[in-house]
């Protein structure tokens, strides 16, 4: 997690809706600008059916775990409330769980260890006190869904660039490219195209804001 | 002997060579977060080892209980996570008020980071992998070892060049955050090369 960027609380303010989904989306985006639940993207991402396996089973658990645990009193310390906020989502995970092997059997397997480990990704651990959690509720659910989004888009981005430089695939379809780099399907080429992703979008930032002034 | 080296060896296996962070890629974001700050890393690696510990040895009492139930036993991947969490969760809270109660000056140093020791992806992971990967006690407690002192080692590595990859003479688009996933991603790319065949995820 990229604590340098996180911002704080929202409370106070009354940004327009269009200013909470790039700030939400694009500003703090979860993955390339505060570093937010990296690790399966960085192993499950490598394919764009994985990827969007992954986008699913993060927004359904992140979603309702995150809008339960909103209803648990901020005056429990929170050294205790974080394990309340764990066991939310261990619960929310049972049915999502029923619900994903029904639909999709594969991405269970696809998946593997890092299906369950979504309940303790750190959305949930180190962003809810900092970022959600203290809004209001209208507001929270607000950032929640578009910060999801968010990730979701860099996921299945993520996911497709993956494939077709390391496959030479998109979804099993072959394309023809003149080389393949197939280190990226490998973690430490899902670490390397990461490192490489978020700094284009501090790039595309810098310039967005080099424009604006 | 050969008992005691081969539980060395799942240790040694588990810091270098399926190192929870550089093999995996398990709570990459707690590493970012913690190797910020030096003064930390070693309450934070002896909590990390000491979770990764007691909760694989509960975790091999709950395997078996799984295995036993055959109720559970076919849909154990989705009952595991709620009864790990739950271990987890009564590990740290009977930790927490032990530390409160009778070494209240350790609790003031650590409380700011316990939780980021205990409740992350790498101790909930290591429960996960134990399951999938071992059957004797011995077997949970040294993986549990290997698990923490791999992580702890994974910070160690990421906090010495924190200073470096975060200066000013780093080009603005990756200085601090791109640099460090780059970082670790060549670190990774390292320790993949001490493993002979592909880590199964």
């Amino acid at each position: 997690m990229n604590s340098n960027n996180i911002p704080k609380s929202n409370n106070q303010k009354n940004d327009s809706l269009g200013s909470v989904i790039y700030n939400a989306m694009v500003r703090n985006n979860h993955i390339l600008v505060l570093g937010t639940a990296i690790a399966p993207v960085i192993v499950i991402a490598n394919t764009l059916k994985n990827a969007a396996y992954l986008a699913l089973t993060f927004s359904v658990i992140t979603f309702f775990t995150m809008l339960l645990s909103s209803f648990i009193p901020q005056r429990v310390v929170y050294t205790v409330r974080v394990i309340i906020y764990i066991a939310i989502g261990s619960l929310v995970y049972v049915p999502t769980a029923i619900i994903i092997s029904a639909l999709f059997p594969q991405a269970i397997q696809n998946m593997g260890i890092y299906f369950p480990l979504l309940i303790t990704n750190s959305f949930i651990i180190f962003h809810s006190d900092t970022m959600f959690l203290t809004e209001k509720k209208g507001r929270m659910i607000l950032d929640l869904i578009f910060g999801i989004i968010g990730y979701d888009i860099i996921v299945l981005l993520f996911g497709l660039v993956r494939e077709i430089f390391s496959t030479g695939e998109i979804n099993g379809n072959v394309i023809a490219l003149p080389m393949l780099f197939k280190a990226f399907y490998q973690p430490f080429g899902g670490f390397i195209l990461l490192g490489i992703f978020a700094a284009v979008l501090r790039g595309i930032l810098l310039l967005i804001k080099k424009i604006s002034n | 002997m050969s008992f005691f080296f081969r539980m060395i060896s799942i240790s040694l296996t588990l810091i270098f060579v399926e190192n929870t962070v550089f093999a995996r890629a398990i709570d990459t974001s707690t590493l970012i977060s913690v190797s910020r700050n030096r003064k930390n890393i070693f309450g934070f690696g002896i909590c990390a080892v000491y979770f990764s510990v007691v909760t694989g040895f509960l975790g091999f009492f709950a395997d078996n209980f799984l295995l036993e139930s055959q109720i559970l036993k076919e849909q154990a991947y989705i009952y595991q996570p709620f009864i790990y969490v739950a271990i987890l969760g009564v590990v740290y809270i009977i930790t927490l008020l032990i530390l409160w109660k009778y070494f209240y000056k350790i609790f003031l140093r650590i409380k700011k980071f316990i939780h980021l020791s205990a409740l992350n992806c790498a101790i909930l992971g290591a429960m996960f992998l134990n399951a999938q990967n071992c059957t004797a006690l011995s077997e949970y407690i040294f993986r549990g070892i290997g698990v923490g002192l791999g992580f702890a080692f994974a910070i160690y590595l990421t906090a010495i060049v924190y200073e470096r990859l975060h200066d000013a003479s780093v080009p603005y688009c990756f200085r601090g955050y791109p640099l460090t996933l780059l970082y670790i991603g060549i670190l990774s790319m390292a320790f993949y090369g001490l493993a002979s065949t592909p880590i199964k995820y």
